[in-house]
């Protein structure tokens, strides 16, 4: 209850369509009970089509999106060229393992399309770097037990941009409304070869 | 986990052009009050105000490195940094004593108005360096009491005069259910021309209900 | 008589066996069925701090009873009777177990109970509370006095204190003798009679409202639009409170249900008719 993953709440998922893959996130920002902000959003834009959700610890959140806009920028600069997924999710991994003794209290999640073949990519990730690689969806956050199961009951292959967006959205809402610690809006990124759409969800405001 | 809040006050709330900051004016050791007139706040440029509550010893030290600092950087370039660059540095100064030997435990809000767009900007910072932009924030108790007060209330285009008003309901509701007595605010207006200090009627006698 | 003298006649620390006098405890004469006040201890030298041990989250996260926290209850007394108001979330730890919690009790036609702290504990002692003011009524032909009715509840839960009943609730009711009148008790054995009272972990949310406009002379349709408000103000920011907002008005004719009403509507009825809650986002248009 008092765990650094669950003081200040939040949840994020990521699923995978037809050529196209999904993120989304809550906007809380709480302190325990209480809530301190209902704008706090929990995914970050890397590139084109990468992209980042962190879920945990608030101050994390903004430490570790800050660090890869930083490593991104850096590697934007020396390669000339826009970073991939996968190369960005072994960026993580490997920044999130360094610190193994001492941890960023965050469940991070990626999503996006490959710049070369178009194929979706997501993973998951523990708060030191063990890469989840899924072909499915991937939950984290205070109410990843409830995300769990909306996304098992609602998910299927080969969803198109349009049914992706409704699966992901019934996913996210319906499970934040079960946890005291996650929700008040959402922010939805549906991701497509060269199209992003961000959305954002009126949620339960309680 | 998560440090107990203190009896402490900040209140910080942003309006048309401008963002009003207020501090609890006692100085608290345990079980007294050491002053009655202690200002929370420090200026860090022209049109950036941060108020502090927390540890003894650490509040001031923290508060008064980020404003030499902030003068620091006005000096060299001549030009003040924004307030939402100065949140950035501030979190990002805190972030790293969090996971230092000693981190410093400081709560903060930091108000302001931005010195190009004009428009009213508060940041909201704990102690564990986490940072939220916010129409209108609180520190300690008074969050539990100031918020819901302020979500019916608050109006993002109010003018100073409403806006003192608001900050007085909040502080009546804090006489009213706190129960001890943190002897006044200290109320600063920042607005594009500067900081103003407010003067704040802190001897209205207010009854529970 | 001598015997029930004796037994008022010494504090209680003095009882010897307090769980085996409390089983004897004569409410009722307990030849009447319904709550009853015999409890079954477990087998242990201390059952209280067992209890504790197995059922306190905040102490320990993974203790294995996890009993329904978190809650806002407000009550209060104007000229045109009591308002009574609360939510409807039940969580067990951060799971939210219920959004659809009555939390305001219906002791009889006349008399209203809240319910915060543990679900069980007020849900028995008010519904048995309701049958002691039935048994009143029938001895004494006449209403009981809300001050007698929750004085009852008070030294129950007194007589209990340390074992770890957890409750915080408010009796409301209007009697020609009293007016409008209320009572806050607590498990602690505190018992405060007042204008206004808010219970719970949204408590502080629902006082800010109140007492910025709270008057003695509000009207019946004032009192009511300022209980369900600070109902709603607490469900916004307090994470443990939500659902539904359950709203009564007592008279002296008795309650009065006003709705049980989704808060998610009224939110953003609140929010897009009054500008009230600027701190929530409410543009919706697409970016890309």
């Amino acid at each position: 209850m008092s765990s650094p993953f669950s003081i200040n709440g939040g949840a994020c998922v990521a699923m995978v369509g037809k050529d196209c893959v999904a993120i989304a996130c809550d906007l809380r920002l709480g302190l325990q009970a209480l809530t301190v902000s209902n704008n706090f959003p929990k995914i970050f834009q890397y590139g084109d089509n990468v992209f980042l959700g962190l879920t945990g610890l608030a101050t994390d959140v903004n430490t570790v999106s800050d660090l890869f806009r930083w490593k991104v920028n850096m590697y934007r600069l020396r390669e000339e060229r826009q970073i991939a997924p996968r190369t960005f999710a072994n960026l993580v991994s490997s920044s999130l393992y360094e610190k193994r003794f001492g941890p960023y209290f965050v469940s991070p999640v990626v999503a996006g399309l490959d710049p070369k073949t178009g194929r979706p990519f997501i993973c998951g990730f523990d708060s030191i770097g063990c890469i989840d690689f899924a072909k499915d969806f991937i939950v984290s956050g205070t109410a990843s037990e409830q995300l769990f199961g909306m996304c098992e009951s609602l998910w299927e292959p080969d969803l198109d941009a349009d049914a992706l967006f409704e699966t992901i959205s019934q996913s996210l809402l319906n499970a934040v409304d079960r946890d005291a610690l996650s929700g008040w809006g959402a922010h939805v990124y549906i991701i497509e070869k060269d199209k992003v759409t961000k959305r954002l969800l009126k949620g339960r405001q309680d | 986990m998560y440090d107990a809040p203190t009896m402490e006050v900040l209140l910080g709330i942003t309006g048309k052009d401008f963002t009003l900051i207020a501090a609890s004016k006692a100085a608290m050791r345990g079980a007294t009050v050491l002053k009655a007139s202690d200002d929370k706040t420090r200026a860090l440029n022209k049109h950036t105000l941060m108020a502090f509550s927390g540890e003894a010893g650490d509040t001031v030290q923290f508060a008064e490195y980020i404003q030499a600092n902030a003068q620091l950087y006005s000096m060299r370039n001549e030009a003040d940094l924004s307030p939402s660059a100065l949140a950035n540095f501030v979190r990002g100064e805190l972030a790293s004593s969090l996971r230092s030997r000693k981190p410093y435990h400081v709560n903060l809000l930091l108000g302001g108005v931005d010195p190009i767009t004009h428009k009213s900007r508060l940041y909201w910072l704990d102690y564990l360096a986490a940072l939220a932009p916010v129409p209108y924030a609180a520190h300690g108790y008074a969050q539990y009491y100031c918020l819901s007060i302020l979500d019916k209330h608050h109006h993002p285009d109010i003018s100073l005069g409403q806006g003192i008003k608001l900050l007085n309901l909040c502080t009546d509701e804090l006489k009213r259910r706190l129960p001890i007595d943190f002897k006044g605010m200290v109320v600063k207006a920042v607005t594009k021309d500067g900081i103003i200090d407010i003067e704040f009627d802190d001897d209205k006698v207010v009854h529970a209900a | 008589m001598d015997t029930l003298v004796a037994r008022y006649s010494r504090p209680a620390y003095q009882q010897e066996n307090q769980f085996d006098d409390i089983e004897e405890y004569d409410y009722a004469a307990d030849s009447v069925s319904g709550p009853s006040l015999k409890f079954a201890m477990p087998p242990v030298a201390h059952p209280s701090s067992w209890l504790r041990a197995a059922t306190d989250d905040r102490s320990n996260p993974h203790c294995p009873i996890k009993i329904a926290h978190g809650t806002t209850t407000l009550a209060f007394r104007f000229q045109g009777g009591i308002i009574v108001a609360t939510d409807s979330r039940a969580t067990a730890g951060n799971w939210i177990a219920s959004q659809t919690v009555k939390k305001v009790i219906e002791i009889n036609s006349d008399l209203l109970g809240t319910m915060a702290g543990g679900a069980a504990d007020c849900q028995y002692w008010l519904a048995w509370l309701g049958m002691q003011c039935r048994l009143h009524e029938l001895r004494h032909k006449r209403r009981i006095s809300v001050a007698a009715a929750s004085k009852i509840l008070a030294n129950l839960v007194y007589q209990y204190k340390g074992m770890g009943l957890s409750m915080g609730t408010m009796c409301a009711g209007v009697t020609k003798e009293e007016g409008p009148a209320l009572y806050y008790i607590d498990s602690d054995g505190t018992r405060l009679a007042g204008n206004l009272f808010c219970v719970g972990s949204g408590q502080t949310f629902a006082y800010g409202v109140l007492d910025a406009e709270y008057r003695y002379d509000l009207t019946v349709e004032e009192a009511l639009e300022l209980g369900s408000r600070s109902i709603l103000a607490a469900t916004h920011r307090d994470a443990y409170s939500g659902g539904f907002i359950n709203l009564y008005h007592v008279k002296e004719s008795g309650w009065e249900k006003h709705g049980f009403t989704d808060t998610n509507p009224v939110f953003w009825k609140t929010k897009l008719e009054k500008a009230e809650f600027s701190n929530v986002t409410s543009d919706f248009s697409e970016e890309v």
